[in-house]
């Protein structure tokens, strides 16, 4: 709870307006949670503020105050980083919504970072250009939370995800500070302080415009979709791609489970028996993209592909599409709650790790189906359960962390896109070390010194900013020996 | 600690035959300090106990790749001891059908292609001097050259890092694997930071495989104007060259030269590399580039594919300076500039007025469809002071015009003379936040002091 809340309230109103504050619980709800809908945390207030300066003006008095704060985006990212789980203000950037700059023949764009991901699409589409990373909610999701989750999308072999594109920031550090990193032009001096701000969930400072790369479009887009027997074929396909060098801007798979789940509610035209579907999306010079597609024909059948379809059209197109993304709707009908996971393993680990996800389904008796971008070896289990009954919860969530477990093992990660925040944290540990984990810290720390910017996110165990590498030196210090130290020897 | 207390301590660690002292250490001297001590350790765990010792003692300490860019950098405040890393230099893994490989920091960079070549993969970084550079002494520079306009550069290679710290701790960021949003992605901070937060051990890359077909359309241009528009017409179209590289006009006749090109003195060259799966998508693209060349006032051209194709971008990318290369190595300079795509063709002629003032000779090369420019600065016969004053002059006008469209210029390379009149970073955006970070990863500035941006 907020010491003077009604005194801060008014403040707060002062540099926003009294529309732009929000603070009783029933609209304070609608900021009890995000994506991850299974995280559950009421803010104090939530503040919207329309300009730089007025978030600058909203930080100094949390920092004076010394009140936890945390921006928020669309609120549509999957792992609880925009929650106030510690309670304090919700800073919502949805009102900074400007494109201040489309600048084509730089191949640049300047946005605040409330703008809506596909908005900038739509902005220079005119021109023959886009931005290339397209999370599944770019529709809802904000170029802001993107930089803040590191968004990826299904376009991520070929393009990279959101790191790739950012190349400036502005951000309003912790204390009210407002900062430039990076900007249009390449390879600036110094650190790579926009490289480590992205992804950072939110942790460092709140970014309040983005200047992001924009591509003019590809001369040719070639959609091809393999419907294979079974899953493991499907598994090889995939390595075969990539072993002859292809790279193709999508490849994406679907599983038996999701197949047949899709193809009830949507009507993509999927075959109900096929053991696993490939959607891959060839991009470039025309005539580059007809001999990838000639190659990615051959892969299929060295797998024993029981059909290939091409699209034709753009209408052609969508439609292989439509199974693809109306994958999350269509689990709806195998159970009514669904816990989705994002680890990657190295591709060629797929076959394996399928087989073993699929043991895992029966060994927990809750169904998973795997719809996800094998390009890049990111893996979407959903694992499909009923949260009426407690005791499918926790299994659901056992069994997400016994698949991550087995992605680490495997040299993988425990999340590709979206992120730790508050539902990974625990998980840290897995990949990193004490000290790996205290090396990010100090990053943080260089950002955040009093923590009060989004606190208890990423890190499984909290720890303030003088801690911070307090112990390291005498732990890591030379010591002598005791018996050197007892004069009975010397090293020296 | 005493000298030779911590010399016997680094013995103990590496060996006697890997620490080197005294007059030997003096081919490791940075801007003409000479260390006290050069250590060479083998493995990840005697870096750690090297640095250990280093951090113990006090000891102000330079990491050394191959020494190819050593003279990247401001003066460093003091030298004592060079940890030489060229013994850290094993490919770790090549995990050729997940196209991710994993190399020591003190590893060649050509080495390291070769073992990747074994599969018909590479690593697409091909920044100067590539045959010496190890591939932790380009990651601490943030080397790139030609070919980043498609594969980008090594913050969008590098996937997994595991430094030594100032104090000896290891520590390991991101994961054998392509995507990966685990924590803070730690692997940005480390490139392009000198050698000022850690010791680079170990990288794992995502690479890539070789494509079959490469060719290249060489085009002159009498004039920058002409040049300039069909930068923008390439830049504007669908067209995907992974190099276009803008070459002035003695660096064209250099190159050509060493290439065996048959060229015309007097004309700048435009350089589109090409690369596909399929022939024709390369030959369709080449065309296009040649006749967009031809329209906005290109008097010919040339198709160049396999060895000259090598040849030209190898020679491009080791130009030094000096119309021969043979400038006095205190007379030359090398700067490099970032600048708005568009502004590529005025930084050429802000670099080529100034140059012409102060009566130095100037090579400028661009990776065009980045906004990199790189100059290099000589002078036969002039003196240190001569030289020094028209570089500084030199430098601050073409900083000044860089700033101007939002971008900088450093200087790569220069004698020490130089680098005691001007900052060879130039101003930097967020610099309190970069002291921040060096101050909790390197409280007793151990590593490199004085060597970075603002004095980091």
């Amino acid at each position: 709870m907020i010491q003077g809340k009604t005194r801060i309230v008014r403040e707060l109103e002062k540099i926003v307006g009294p529309n732009a504050v929000i603070h009783t619980e029933e609209e304070l709800r609608v900021y009890e949670c995000d994506g991850a809908t299974i995280f559950r945390a009421l803010p104090d207030m939530v503040v919207l503020p329309a300009t730089t300066h007025q978030v600058a003006e909203i930080v100094k008095v949390c920092h004076r105050e010394q009140i936890y704060f945390v921006p928020r985006g669309a609120g549509t990212g999957l792992s609880g980083g925009a929650l106030a789980s510690q309670g304090g203000i919700i800073i919502g950037l949805n009102r900074m919504i400007r494109i201040l700059e489309t600048d084509v023949p730089n191949q640049r764009a300047v946005v605040e970072s409330g703008v809506v991901n596909v908005w900038l699409a739509q902005k220079i589409s005119g021109d023959g250009y886009y931005y290339a990373p397209d999370p599944a909610s770019q529709t809802a999701c904000t170029i802001g939370g993107n930089v803040a989750e590191n968004a990826g999308g299904v376009h991520t072999p070929k393009y990279g995800v959101t790191t790739n594109h950012v190349l400036g920031l502005e951000v309003v550090l912790p204390n009210g500070e407002t900062v430039e990193i990076g900007g249009k032009v390449l390879d600036p001096p110094g650190y790579d302080l926009v490289g480590v701000f992205v992804g950072s969930e939110g942790t460092f400072a709140i970014a309040t415009t983005v200047t992001v790369r924009i591509l003019h479009k590809p001369e040719a887009v070639k959609t091809l979709m393999g419907i294979f027997h079974n899953i493991e074929d499907a598994s090889n396909a995939v390595s075969g791609i990539v072993a002859r060098g292809i790279i193709p801007a999508c490849l994406e798979m679907m599983d038996k489970l999701s197949i047949q789940a899709v193809e009830k509610w949507a009507k993509a035209g999927y075959p109900m028996d096929a053991g696993a579907v490939l959607l891959v999306e060839l991009d470039g010079p025309k005539a580059e993209v007809e001999a990838l597609a000639d190659l990615v024909v051959e892969v299929f059948q060295a797998q024993r592909v029981r059909e290939v379809r091409v699209a034709k059209n753009d209408e052609e197109r969508e439609l292989l599409w439509k199974g693809r993304k109306a994958a999350l709707a269509a689990m709806g009908q195998i159970r009514p709650d669904c816990y989705l996971q994002d680890a990657v393993i190295p591709r060629t680990k797929l076959p394996i790790i399928l087989k073993e996800i699929e043991e895992l389904s029966q060994e927990y008796g809750l169904p998973v189906a795997n719809v996800f971008h094998a390009g890049d070896g990111n893996l979407h289990p959903f694992i499909l359960y009923d949260g009426r009954y407690e005791e499918e919860i926790r299994k659901a969530v056992e069994l997400g962390a016994r698949i991550m477990n087995r992605c680490v093992e495997m040299g993988g990660s425990i999340t590709g896109e979206h992120g730790v925040g508050l539902e990974k944290q625990d998980f840290m540990p897995l990949m990193y070390t004490e000290d790996d984990l205290e090396a990010m810290m100090k990053v943080k720390c260089a950002f955040n010194p009093d923590q009060i910017l989004n606190p208890g996110k990423i890190f499984p165990t909290s720890k303030s900013c003088v801690e911070v590498g307090q112990h390291k030196r005498d732990r890591i210090r030379y010591e002598p020996h005791r018996i050197e130290k007892e004069g009975l020897a010397q090293r020296f | 600690m005493a000298h030779t207390e911590w010399i016997h301590a680094l013995e103990k660690v590496v060996g006697a035959d890997h620490v080197i002292s005294g007059s030997e250490a003096g081919t490791f001297a940075v801007d003409g300090k000479v260390p006290q001590a050069v250590v060479f350790p083998s493995t990840v765990e005697e870096t750690s106990s090297v640095m250990a010792i280093a951090s113990e003692a006090a000891l102000k300490t330079i990491p050394w790749g191959a020494g190819s860019q050593m003279a990247l950098g401001a003066i460093p405040a003091r030298v004592d001891l060079v940890v030489a890393l060229k013994h850290l230099n094993h490919l770790v893994d090549h995990e050729w059908g997940d196209m991710t490989a994993t190399v020591q920091g003190g590893m060649r960079l050509e080495d390291f292609q070769q073992a990747l070549g074994q599969h018909q993969q590479y690593l697409p970084l091909d920044p100067p001097f590539a045959d010496q550079a190890t591939v932790g002494g380009l990651l601490a520079t943030n080397a790139s050259g030609p070919r980043r306009l498609f594969y980008g550069t090594a913050r969008d290679l590098l996937i997994a890092i595991t430094v030594v710290h100032a104090d000896g701790t290891v520590t390991k960021g991101g994961a054998k694997v392509v995507k990966n949003v685990t924590g803070y992605d730690m692997n940005k901070l480390y490139i392009g930071s000198l050698g000022t937060l850690g010791i680079i051990a170990e990288a794992t890359f995502r690479v890539y495989s070789r494509i079959a077909w490469e060719k290249t359309w060489l085009a002159p241009f009498l004039t920058l104007d002409h040049a300039e528009e069909a930068i923008a017409q390439i830049m504007d179209s669908s067209l995907v060259p992974n190099a276009l590289e803008l070459l002035d006009k003695a660096a064209a006749r250099r190159v050509t030269n060493r290439a065996s090109i048959g060229w015309t003195d007097g004309q700048y060259a435009l350089a589109a590399s090409v690369e596909s799966v399929a022939e024709e998508a390369v030959d369709t693209q080449i065309e296009e580039i040649g006749r967009i060349s031809r329209k906005v006032g290109s008097p010919g051209g040339n198709l160049l594919h396999d060895e000259p194709h090598h040849t030209f971008w190898r020679e491009v990318r080791d130009i030094t300076p000096g119309t021969n290369g043979t400038a006095p190595r205190h007379l030359r300079a090398v700067l490099k500039g970032g600048v708005l795509i568009s502004k590529v063709a005025d930084a050429f002629r802000v670099g080529e007025e100034e140059a012409k003032a102060q009566g130095l000779d100037i090579c400028i090369v661009a990776e065009a469809g980045s906004g990199i420019v790189r100059y290099y600065v000589s002078a036969e016969d002039r003196s240190l002071q001569q030289f020094v004053e028209g570089t500084v002059s030199t430098v601050e006008r073409i900083r000044s015009t860089c700033e101007a469209q939002e971008g900088s210029l450093i200087i790569l390379e220069a004698d020490a003379a130089l680098k005691t009149r001007i900052d060879v970073w130039g101003p930097v955006k967020g610099l309190k936040l970069m002291q921040g970070i060096k101050e909790r990863f390197d409280p007793r500035q151990t590593l490199n002091p004085g060597r970075f941006v603002g004095g980091i």
